[in-house]
């Protein structure tokens, strides 16, 4: 036992009868985080309260925690006033629009519990959305018939999405003023959002204030970077999140 | 021993993989924690830079040390790698503290140095194995990317404290951490500290060339 492994690396090494403890630590580990990918979102599901709990407690997001990361493409991120808010609909449409806060919320309302899902893996499990539905507001402001898609743009003047007009139609997609049963927060995008439910969450913009109607899709920030424009959850637009 | 005061304990290739490799590990520390942690991530801003910092920089982060191991520059750096992953009596030893180690004479890296160059090293390939996950991985992939994110923001917690336990390890031994600059290290340091290292260096600075220890006992010699 004592001599056996001497071989292999020729040196002499007194008082050693080696184990190779270096690569048994090496795999081990590996080992873990081979079982953490593959189980790793049933344990995501599972840690959720208890993560979220001691997350909140000591301010610090844990793993598999159910809470939101923030995100910001620019240096800072835009504070607006709730009584100064305006969104811009502009573009191939019969009849341009300039909806305030109080505008969007005298108009028909809609109410969807839903992940935000984000496309790194993160997520946030029935978190309760209310606004307009995109397809209302576009009725509203009466689309020609030649349009074909959807840019948006964020009050932060480097954000930028897009949809397909007939993706705009989905009974899932909210223009949207209250989230987590409140306003939306600033650092959430507020006071207004886009919440696109069966798409990763880089398709939500943040503090929504323009949408243009057009007849060409242009890749938004994240698109620019990378990411696909058709940013279906699981990579298929079958599911409907609404009942 | 002419030249015995000091003892050449990292050449500069292995200086050159730890430098390069700690200032990688660093800037994706502190761009891991602006993407990780709220408060930083409302603070910094710029999301789609430091993102691509940090997964251009991850994507590196192995690259010094392969180029270490890939040429004919290697020997020294494999030698120590191999260090790393043999452990004797003494490595175990070491574990069971100052107060209570048998004397056995040690190797060129105690049992906590071996263990946490296999951990960093570990930590290392998973955080890159995971981060690709999180960044390339198609969309229908996502329940492995919930996994992938989960793992790779334990690794956060795990290589902060490693990093933190390893710098303050340094900054209290003068001697090893002056050896990651200049390559060099007190004799005294090694008799010391590191016992067995010492035979094996004063073997082979009295002529006897590492082919005959590997040959079999009583082979020719100068």
């Amino acid at each position: 036992m004592a001599e056996e492994s001497e071989q292999s690396s020729g040196r002499p090494d007194p008082g050693t009868k080696p184990v190779h403890m270096g690569r048994r630590t090496v795999l081990g580990i590996l080992g873990l985080a081979g079982i953490g990918i593959a189980v790793g979102a049933k344990v995501d599901n599972a840690l959720g309260s208890v993560s979220s709990a001691v997350s909140n407690a000591i301010g610090v997001p844990l793993p598999g925690d159910d809470q939101f990361r923030f995100y910001t493409v620019t240096g800072s991120y835009p504070v607006i006033p709730a009584d100064t808010y305006e969104l811009t609909v502009e573009g191939m449409v019969r009849e341009p629009l300039r909806l305030r806060l109080a505008d969007l919320l005298s108009m028909k309302r809609t109410t969807l519990v839903h992940r935000f899902q984000c496309v790194t893996g993160w997520y946030v499990p029935n978190v309760h959305w209310q606004g307009v539905l995109l397809s209302d507001v576009l009725e509203h402001a009466g689309v020609a018939p030649e349009a074909t898609a959807l840019r948006f743009f964020s009050a932060d003047g480097e954000y930028t999405e897009s949809l397909t007009l007939a993706q705009a139609q989905r009974p899932d997609i909210l223009v949207a003023d209250k989230m987590l049963g409140a306003n939306v927060t600033a650092d959430h995008g507020g006071p207004v959002r886009l919440y696109v439910a069966p798409m990763y969450g880089y398709k939500s913009i943040k503090w929504l204030n323009r949408i243009e109607v057009t007849n060409q899709v242009v890749n938004g920030y994240w698109e620019d970077n990378g990411y696909p424009a058709n940013a279906w959850i699981g990579g298929s637009s079958s599911v409907s999140v609404v009942p | 021993m002419s030249s015995d005061t000091e003892l050449a304990r990292f050449d500069l290739v292995e200086r050159l993989v730890h430098w390069s490799t700690a200032i990688m590990m660093l800037t994706l520390i502190v761009t891991g924690a602006i993407l990780y942690l709220p408060s930083l991530a409302l603070r910094v801003g710029h999301r789609g830079l430091v993102e691509n910092i940090h997964v251009i920089t991850g994507l590196s982060l192995l690259g010094p040390l392969v180029l270490g191991v890939a040429g004919p520059w290697r020997k020294r750096l494999i030698k120590d790698l191999r260090r790393f992953d043999r452990w004797g009596a003494s490595d175990f030893d070491w574990f069971r503290g100052p107060a209570r180690r048998s004397g056995l004479p040690r190797d060129k890296f105690n049992g906590g140095q071996k263990i946490e160059a296999a951990f960093l090293g570990a930590v290392m390939v998973a955080a890159l194995v995971t981060g690709v996950i999180m960044r390339f991985a198609p969309s229908s992939w996502i329940t492995w990317a919930t996994g992938a994110t989960l793992v790779h923001d334990a690794l956060f917690f795990a290589i902060v404290a490693a990093v933190i336990a390893h710098v303050a390890f340094a900054l209290s031994r003068p001697d090893q951490l002056v050896s990651m600059f200049n390559g060099r290290i007190p004799r005294s340091w090694a008799k010391l500290h590191a016992g067995a290292w010492l035979s094996e260096v004063e073997v082979s600075k009295g002529e006897v060339s590492e082919a005959d220890l590997a040959g079999p006992p009583g082979g020719s010699s100068p």
